[in-house]
């Protein structure tokens, strides 16, 4: 397959994806580690090399840009074996505002490591919106090691949504740390993942809220069936006056699949609030009865509500 | 030869498993078209019955059979009930994350047009914006319910079992709700209203009166309706009381 070939199939799995690429957004497509694209777009200024093992990347959206049309970061191998590395700087200057989505296709792998660390810096009044989208495919034990630090600065806002709910999940450990260190900053962490097969799923959500009047939300959404194995563990941390905070985790386990929990919340400032909620187990009777009592059959509406749950 | 009734709930007993009796040689009918109404106060049975009927795997009757449309229909399960065209509408109408009002409805008739689901929404007093709303917390207990009452109203089943339609806070007015079942029962359904309010009960064509568990009185909604408000007092078995007072599913 050359790199013509390449480029379309990743742009052809993506466009399944919801979101498409379109050609006058902005983009970098990268497969294993050769860049295949890149356009910037007006405000933004993109910083990328090859490495061995994948590509380095700053990002930089420029104070008072608001970009309209998503930033698409597609990350992608189609063979079976082999590891990427992306190394990613995402900065938004003073009162920009984008939102950024990764495609991150890997349809054909069976052993393979796919990291990424990421830095994200969200400047005052800045407002950042990361959407990352996993494509595996039915079989195999992709690793994937999505390592994210996040710092968000006064006002400023940062929502990231992560999804791996198509294909098998392999051997994923999320890890996001987001530290909120401005007043009235915010940040917003939305984990959802679909084990299956033997996966073994370990989301880390932890958000610091160290500055006045700031808040957070890490809420993470993870159905387990077959053998599949997963653990959320949701912090944050109230370190401020006003700072208000919550942890929200549903995890939702069939067949012989296994699932822990663990959401922290703690205050170290006396004026902090945080709270947690956490659902740990099978799907609720009344759920399946309600459902069935439309005409839905019991594996009908086990469908139609974990496809809710992981939307 | 008399038509067999469209339900009917014939002599059963449902117990716990400690053998305490939830319903006791239980008999309900309820014809093609008709209102039928079951009264009683908290913890007479009345939602132990609406249960047994759609088929809660906890609610099998050690006794007795339930026949609609004159088959037996006792060993069946709810999946199979709703699709021979029973339905429930809940007392406490379970939240559904990520679904919205309008694909909630649509699993109620999957061909539904917009304009349908709108008006099924106007029938209970729910504005067309609550379509892309989504079945979760953000939605009331009285939304809630109130969107329950529009998926039977779109669904057009041949029984609706309609739990309490009245209760919980921000409801439909009395005089709504029994708008609701007689337009119900122009299209052709019968109705099955469970129910503490015996204004509600004497707009039924039919009433039953519910007493630990026991049906002390059928007949005309007047008739059940003065001996109600007599004679029948709070129910004084707490067993049952506080059974059917949470009326959340076992």
């Amino acid at each position: 397959m050359n790199l013509n070939e390449e480029y379309s199939t990743l742009i052809e799995i993506a466009r399944k994806t919801g979101d498409p690429i379109k050609s006058d957004e902005a983009h970098v497509i990268v497969h294993a580690n050769n860049i295949l694209a890149s356009k910037d777009v007006p405000g933004l200024v993109i910083d990328a090399e090859e490495t061995e093992y994948g590509i380095r990347a700053t990002f930089t959206v420029k104070a008072g840009f608001v970009l309209k049309k998503p930033v698409h970061l597609c990350f992608g191998h189609l063979g079976k074996e082999g590891k990427q590395v992306i190394e990613s700087r995402i900065i938004l200057e003073d009162g920009a505002k984008a939102k950024f989505y990764s495609h991150c296709i890997f349809p054909n792998a069976i052993e393979f490591l796919h990291a990424m660390e990421g830095d994200i810096v969200v400047g005052k009044g800045a407002d950042m919106t990361y959407e990352e989208v996993h494509v595996h495919g039915p079989e195999g034990r992709i690793e994937v090691r999505p390592v994210t630090r996040v710092v968000v600065n006064e006002k400023g806002r940062y929502v990231s949504n992560f999804a791996l709910i198509e294909g098998r999940v392999g051997i994923l450990s999320l890890d996001v740390d987001v530290d909120v260190i401005g007043r009235l900053g915010s940040a917003e962490i939305t984990s959802k993942i679909y084990g299956k097969y033997d996966d073994q799923c370990s989301v880390k959500d932890v958000i610091h809220l160290s500055g006045e009047n700031s808040s957070g939300l890490a809420k993470a959404r993870v159905v387990l069936k077959d053998h599949s194995f997963g653990k959320f563990y949701g912090e944050v941390q109230g370190a401020a006056e006003g700072a208000k905070g919550h942890v929200d985790c549903t995890e939702v386990v069939q067949g012989y699949a296994k699932a822990e929990a663990v959401p922290v919340v703690s205050v170290i400032h006396p004026g902090a609030e945080i709270t947690h909620e956490a659902a740990i187990g099978k799907i609720a009777n009344e759920k399946l009865w309600g459902l069935m009592a439309k005409g839905l059959s019991e594996n009908e509406a086990i469908d139609v509500i974990v496809s809710g749950l992981l939307r | 030869m008399t038509e067999a009734p469209l339900l009917y709930v014939d002599d059963i007993t449902v117990s716990r498993e400690n053998g305490k009796k939830l319903l006791d040689q239980v008999t309900v009918k309820v014809g093609h078209g008709e209102i039928a109404g079951v009264l009683g106060r908290n913890g007479a049975g009345k939602t132990t019955l609406a249960y047994t009927i759609m088929g809660l795997p906890s609610y099998k009757p050690d006794s007795g059979r339930i026949f609609f449309e004159g088959e037996d229909i006792t060993d069946l399960s709810i999946t199979e009930r709703a699709r021979l065209g029973i339905t429930l509408a809940w007392q406490y109408p379970a939240r559904y994350e990520g679904i919205t009002v309008a694909e909630y409805l649509r699993l109620s008739k999957k061909d539904a047009s917009k304009r349908e689901l709108e008006e099924a929404l106007d029938f209970i007093q729910m504005e067309p914006f609550y379509l892309d709303r989504f079945v979760d917390k953000s939605l009331s207990g009285g939304e809630r319910k109130r969107l329950e009452l529009a998926s039977v109203y779109l669904m057009r089943p041949k029984l609706a079992i309609l739990d309490e339609p009245d209760s919980g806070v921000d409801m439909l007015a009395i005089g709504d709700v029994v708008r609701l079942f007689k337009r119900l029962a122009d299209f052709g359904s019968s109705v099955l209203v469970i129910t503490h309010r015996d204004d509600i009960a004497s707009a039924c064509d039919r009433a039953y009166l519910l007493c630990n568990g026991k049906v002390m009185l059928e007949g005309q909604p007047i008739a059940v309706k003065q001996y109600y408000m007599s004679l029948c007092g709070p129910c004084s078995d707490p067993l049952l009381a506080s059974e059917v007072t949470s009326n959340e599913p076992k």
